[in-house]
């Protein structure tokens, strides 16, 4: 800013310069406002919109871990490796499902695909849980 | 250069003060997920530093697995993995021999009895042999091929609650086809002990989840804890309600443990009376409020509570929900309608429209 104004003094002519001058004396404290306003929203979009981004992604459990969380904009089959043998898990146009598990009954895979923020399936012979993952849950925990 | 230091200085106080605030304001939540009693649990506490929420969490679970492993209704007598609940039925079976039981047990047996009296016999942990013989007493079933004689046989031998006698540790039973399976009081049973555990360690909030039934204790922040009611035929939730403190959920679906045969869907619920799974329900949720001390608990009663009223058939549905004390509650018939009091109507919120539509509140009233 000060580097800024001794250039205008030097090489503005003389009856523009008193003028820039106190300009940029008033222009001084109020950059500093902007400055300061704009830091501090860009801080508060950042926390608003980048920690609970839109884009819905899908988290895998196995057992009691997390085993990765996976972002629904990909088309893509994951192979989980399950309490009792390899599952996969696909991924496709924002949806997610269990296309295959070594399970008994299947009732993962007839669970279909998964699309909506708090949709979950589980294959408990497996020990394999996908739960989507969105800006909004609707509630801590269900009852079924 | 020292000019311009000072607001420098300010900016940066800014930033960090914001993002202290929000550093402050994050959600104090400890979430984990683990697989016991067959199923999956679920425990969420607010609050508390994570590595206590993380010890705690441990504790109960590790209280859990005793419990399963003392109840486990169908683990081979053979190798010496029986559970205590093996030994018993072993004991019952072959006589009536007295055989000695832990307090635990001797508690969990008197109130089962109790229930299963006060809903008609329709709750009834009696019929191992039952469940047994529709196949669901394996980790993975499948279709069982249906022998009439043998089921009806199982239903002419009676076995009821009260066959058991049991004096002070000792226990035995008068009829030798009792074969107790707590898989409908346990997983309730072991939320109580759960949420005893966590008042007793000062912990004000939390949510635990033992295969669809939940207690609330406290709330979650600044809001109650919310569950949602899952749709008997999709992967999504029909409706949320708040759970306040000491409130449990809990919902008796015919789409978690069931088989199809010849286009018919065989569920594990099973009418005692019949000896058949029922097939014109496809869930009932009960909502329960704290209950008296020394009395049946919230989370046991939620277990409990929504089989009778699956059992029972359309027209008594109400009747049998009543003589139980539960005023909040929702059936769904097999199209997929739902029937919920006008007390549950008021806790409801929905999320499927189609439910929402065809929404029918009814009073408990006895007609």
């Amino acid at each position: 800013m000060q580097t800024l104004r001794s250039i205008c003094m030097f090489k503005l002519p003389h009856y523009i310069k008193t003028r820039i001058k106190t300009k940029t004396r008033v222009m001084w404290v109020g950059d500093w406002c902007v400055l300061t306003a704009g830091i501090v929203l860009v801080a508060a979009l950042f926390q608003q919109l980048w920690s609970h981004d839109g884009a819905s992604r899908v988290q895998i459990r196995l057992g009691d871990t997390i085993y990765g969380t996976y972002s629904l904009n990909q088309q893509r089959n994951i192979h989980v490796q399950g309490a009792i043998g390899s599952a996969t898990v696909s991924i496709m146009n924002g949806k997610a499902r269990f296309s295959k598990s070594p399970c008994h009954n299947q009732y993962c895979v007839h669970q279909g695909w998964l699309s909506r923020s708090g949709q979950a399936a589980v294959c408990l012979p497996n020990q394999l849980s996908l739960e989507l993952i969105g800006e909004t849950k609707h509630y801590d925990s269900l009852s079924y | 250069m020292r000019k311009g230091l000072k607001p420098l200085l300010i900016v940066a106080a800014c930033c960090l003060a914001i993002w202290g605030l929000i550093a402050y304001n994050q959600p104090r939540l400890y979430h984990s997920q683990s697989y016991v009693f067959g199923t999956l649990v679920d425990i969420s506490i607010y609050g508390e530093p994570e590595a206590r929420a993380r010890a705690l969490t441990n504790h109960i679970l590790q209280d859990f697995q005793h419990l399963h492993q003392q109840l486990h209704a169908w683990k081979p007598a053979a190798d010496n993995q029986a559970s205590e609940l093996g030994t018993l039925n072993a004991a019952f079976s072959s006589g009536k021999q007295a055989v000695n039981i832990g307090p635990r047990m001797a508690e969990i047996l008197l109130d089962a009895t109790k229930l299963s009296q006060q809903s008609n016999g329709l709750f009834n942990p009696s019929i191992g042999h039952l469940i047994s013989a529709w196949g669901f007493q394996r980790d993975e079933f499948s279709a069982v091929n249906i022998d009439k004689t043998h089921i009806s046989n199982l239903v002419k031998a009676n076995p009821r609650m009260s066959d058991i006698i049991i004096d002070n540790n000792t226990t035995y039973s008068k009829n030798p086809n009792v074969k107790l399976d707590l898989g409908g009081y346990a997983k309730g049973y072991a939320l109580d002990q759960a949420a005893d555990y966590l008042r007793k360690q000062q912990v004000n909030n939390a949510l635990i989840n033992i295969g669809g039934n939940i207690i609330a204790l406290g709330q979650h922040g600044d809001t109650p804890w919310r569950v949602g009611i899952q749709h008997p035929r999709k992967p999504a939730a029909i409706a949320t309600l708040d759970l306040a403190d000491g409130w449990a959920i809990g919902t008796s679906g015919d789409y978690q443990r069931y088989f199809m045969l010849d286009g018919k869907r065989y569920c594990h619920i099973i009418d005692p009376r019949t000896g058949y799974p029922v097939q014109h329900t496809q869930a009932v949720t009960v909502l329960i409020p704290p209950q008296a001390a020394h009395s049946t608990q919230a989370g046991a009663l939620s277990d409990v509570a929504s089989k009778p009223i699956f059992i029972e058939p359309w027209a008594q549905k109400s009747a049998i929900a009543a003589t139980l004390g539960i005023q909040h509650y929702m059936v769904i018939d097999q199209a997929s309608q739902a029937f919920v009091t006008p007390e549950m109507q008021t806790k409801l919120t929905w999320l499927d429209a189609d439910f929402k539509k065809h929404l029918h509140v009814q009073t408990t009233a006895l007609h």
